[in-house]
């Protein structure tokens, strides 16, 4: 009797706790089972909402059961997805503007990351160097064909110059330190952790100038052309990512102990380039003014054999966010102006 | 653990009004969630009015040429990144377009800053209108997060009414479910529970005072009940007294009709029993015309007895003379004291010479059995008047008279002897 008593409030409440379930949860009954899907992912603390989302297991309620193939550059990443090793891909800007000019079969589902100091110049605190001008006949050490090129013209033309006017030696990323400190160049356009370590091993040495959005570096979730089943792949990894972003706004120091455990880095150099980083899921016109500037300037540097800017548009493929953070796009709004 | 009725009420009382409880403190939580939501959507407006001030800076004038544009364009761009450091409590989304806004602005003013500090008077005009649009580009992407912002607060604030809504339409479903559930329990309990008392109640007045069992078990109840049983109880010890009080009752009335019918001192028969019995034995013997003969008999001297040796002697002498005749008489006779010294004996089915022999009978057994009391020893003789029932006889009263009679005949010729009185 008492067991009764009890059982019927209790059986009347759980219906009632289950109904109410399941109006919250209707949209996931009936999900699909999770999609294998593989990233590659570059190891860059811009790629935080990965680690973060690894961690906080943000793809679990997601149609994608994700595995990461970590490389070294955003170049090696693009590889990987187009030889079809990787479903999806993080690369920056540059190569997507670069990628784009080759009319190689991929699209653009979504920002997640940008950095406007990503880049920066470097030089020798004793050469008092405060403007372009001061670079006038200087050797400058760069990457050739990549954001630190591009970074540097864009420079110079603040003040009227172009490359022309100083000389420029290619180096690989991890050599631009070593060129400067033997004093092969006189100044470098590193990007990230580069520049970091060389300010750490110089110290006073050098001066770090404030370029501040000179340029904007971007890290971007791409897949070759889509089919609506990779769409609603992108657009899983995309509820992912957005979940991770989310979780890195409300949880910074957590965000960054996750990034720093996984890519073994260290609390100086977090703290670095962390407030240059602006971590949102999008599409947005600076995105576009981007990557057609850069190729502008690889077609006017006579950087690559092509001559013609693609149609950037067919590069993006909006479909996928639209379907996740559909005010997050504002691609197409932008071009009508 | 027993649950009474009562603790039973309260639960449910307590689970309706802890409902109750959560409701309101849900509406209450869901104004206060709504006035933020309110104050997150003002928010957001505001920076996109800043935010569309100052593009159209940039639409309207030329960045390059005009230097009255700074002044105007560092005041709105200084209230837009104080405005930014006014953020109300955000969401984590929320605080992700947030943080977005906040570092693009910090951009847009260093970027501006750049453009303004000379013009950019060297450049070319490639590198004016990239940063031209850079500037409009990032001030778009800053509209677009706050119409983003605007947009998610909205949402927020549906959410927040879907989801109360959802949660009254709950609260409602379980509160009715729990009262509908609590009353129709409640409603079984006392219509099985009063079933039971009806059925008892029915059973006592039926004088089957029973134990009464309930077949389900409440408190409440079980009082009832228990305080019916002690009452049951009571009642059938107070029923079984009176039926022991009809049997006492009876006894003693048979006693009282027996003292009543017996002479106190010789315990024969009394007067009172005489005519009784031979009311009914002379009526039984006109209707059945059968006979029947009366003996009546008289102790010879018996002043003489009590003057020469006490009137206990004399007791112990009439006495003598009922044992004496019961001792002689048939089993289906009938001897009674008919007052002071005289017996008679109703003799049924037997004629006047069988009334004759048993009144020799006895008074040959009385000669020879003397009465002795306290050393002191006489013989009893009786005069008996014998008749027999005829026709003449019109009642019992008349027999008797026959026979007293024939008595006085027997004294006044001579005592100790028979007399008849018939037909004859």
């Amino acid at each position: 009797m008492n067991k009764k008593f009890f059982m019927l409030p209790v059986i009347a409440l759980t219906i009632i706790l289950l109904a109410a379930w399941l109006y919250f949860n209707f949209q996931k009954i009936g999900q699909p089972e999770s999609y294998p899907v593989t990233i590659a992912v570059s190891k860059t603390p811009l790629s935080t909402p990965f680690y973060v989302a690894e961690k906080i297991n943000a793809f679990d309620d997601t149609c994608v059961s994700v595995t990461y193939e970590d490389v070294i550059g955003g170049q090696r990443a693009f590889a990987k997805l187009m030889s079809g090793e990787a479903d999806f891909s993080t690369t920056s800007d540059s190569v997507i503007a670069f990628q784009s000019l080759g009319q190689q079969k991929f699209v653009t589902h979504a920002r997640f990351v940008q950095s406007d100091n990503d880049v920066k110049l470097i030089t020798r605190a004793q050469d008092n160097i405060v403007s372009g001008k001061d670079l006038v006949n200087k050797t400058i050490g760069v990457t050739k064909g990549t954001a630190s090129e591009y970074f540097l013209s864009n420079l110079l033309a603040l003040d009227g110059l172009t490359i022309k006017n100083v000389t420029v030696k290619s180096y690989k990323p991890e050599q631009l330190m070593a060129a400067f400190m033997n004093k092969e160049v006189d100044a470098i356009t590193p990007w990230e952790p580069y520049a970091f370590q060389t300010k750490k091993q110089l110290q006073e040495q050098v001066k770090v100038h404030d370029t501040k959005n000179l340029n904007t570096l971007g890290f971007h979730l791409v897949s070759q052309s889509a089919d609506n089943l990779l769409v609603a792949k992108a657009a899983c990894v995309l509820e992912g990512l957005t979940k991770a972003i989310d979780y890195i706004s409300a949880n910074p120091k957590k965000a960054q102990q996750i990034v720093k455990e996984r890519l073994n880095l260290n609390q100086p150099f977090i703290d670095w380039i962390w407030p240059d980083y602006i971590f949102k899921v999008g599409l947005n016109r600076s995105f576009l003014l981007n990557i057609e500037s850069q190729a502008v300037w690889a077609i006017d540097t006579q950087m690559t054999e092509y001559k013609k800017l693609p149609e950037f548009m067919t590069f993006i493929d909006t479909r996928a966010l639209l379907q996740v953070a559909p005010m997050s796009v504002n691609i197409m709004a932008s071009m009508e102006h | 653990m027993k649950i009474s009725l009562m603790q039973r009420i309260r639960f449910f009382t307590f689970c309706v009004c802890a409902l109750f409880i959560a409701l309101v403190v849900s509406v209450l939580f869901v104004v206060q969630s709504l006035e933020l939501a309110f104050e997150r959507e003002s928010y957001a407006q505001q920076i996109d009015n800043h935010t569309n001030v100052l593009k159209q800076f940039i639409i309207n004038d030329n960045v390059y040429s005009r230097s009255s544009i700074d002044i105007h364009w560092v005041e709105y761009q200084s209230h837009l990144a104080d405005l930014l450091n006014q953020a109300p409590a955000l969401t984590p989304h929320q605080q992700t377009i947030q943080n977005s806004i906040k570092s693009q602005n910090s951009n847009l003013k260093r970027l501006f800053e750049r453009i303004t500090q000379n013009k950019l008077s060297d450049a070319n005009k490639v590198i004016k209108v990239h940063f031209n649009a850079r500037l409009a580009a990032q001030l778009e992407a800053i509209r677009a997060d706050s119409v983003e912002l605007s947009i998610t607060v909205k949402e927020d604030i549906h959410s927040i009414m879907r989801q109360q809504a959802a949660f009254v339409i709950f609260i409602l479903i379980a509160s009715v479910s729990i009262l509908s559930i609590s009353s129709f329990r409640l409603i079984k309990i006392f219509k099985a529970s009063l079933k039971d008392i009806k059925s008892a109640i029915e059973k006592n007045s039926s004088d089957n005072f029973q134990k009464v069992t309930m077949s389900k078990s409440y408190q409440e109840f079980n009082d009832i009940i228990e305080k019916f049983n002690l009452m049951n109880q009571k009642l059938s010890k107070t029923t079984i007294s009176l039926d022991e009080m009809k049997k006492v009752v009876a006894e003693r009335t048979h006693v009282l009709e027996h003292l009543s019918k017996t002479d106190q001192l010789t315990e024969v028969a009394n007067r009172r029993a005489l005519f009784e019995r031979g009311e009914m034995e002379y009526s039984r013997g006109q209707r059945n015309k059968s006979q029947l003969t009366v003996i009546l008999m008289d102790c010879d001297f018996f002043k003489d007895i009590n003057d020469n040796f006490g009137h206990l002697f004399g007791d112990e002498a009439l006495k003598h003379v009922c044992k004496i005749c019961l001792q002689e008489i048939r089993d289906i006779d009938f001897l009674a004291r008919y007052g002071g010294e005289e017996f008679i004996v109703l003799l049924p089915d037997c004629d006047l010479k069988g009334g004759i022999d048993i009144g020799k009978r006895i008074q040959d057994s009385l000669a020879n059995n003397s009465v002795s009391f306290e050393d002191q020893e006489a013989y009893i003789t009786l005069s008996i008047g014998v008749t027999s029932l005829s026709d003449k006889h019109k009642n019992f009263s008349q027999l008797i008279n026959d026979a007293d009679e024939a008595m006085y005949t027997a004294k006044n010729s001579g005592r100790n002897r028979i007399e008849v009185m018939s037909d004859e």
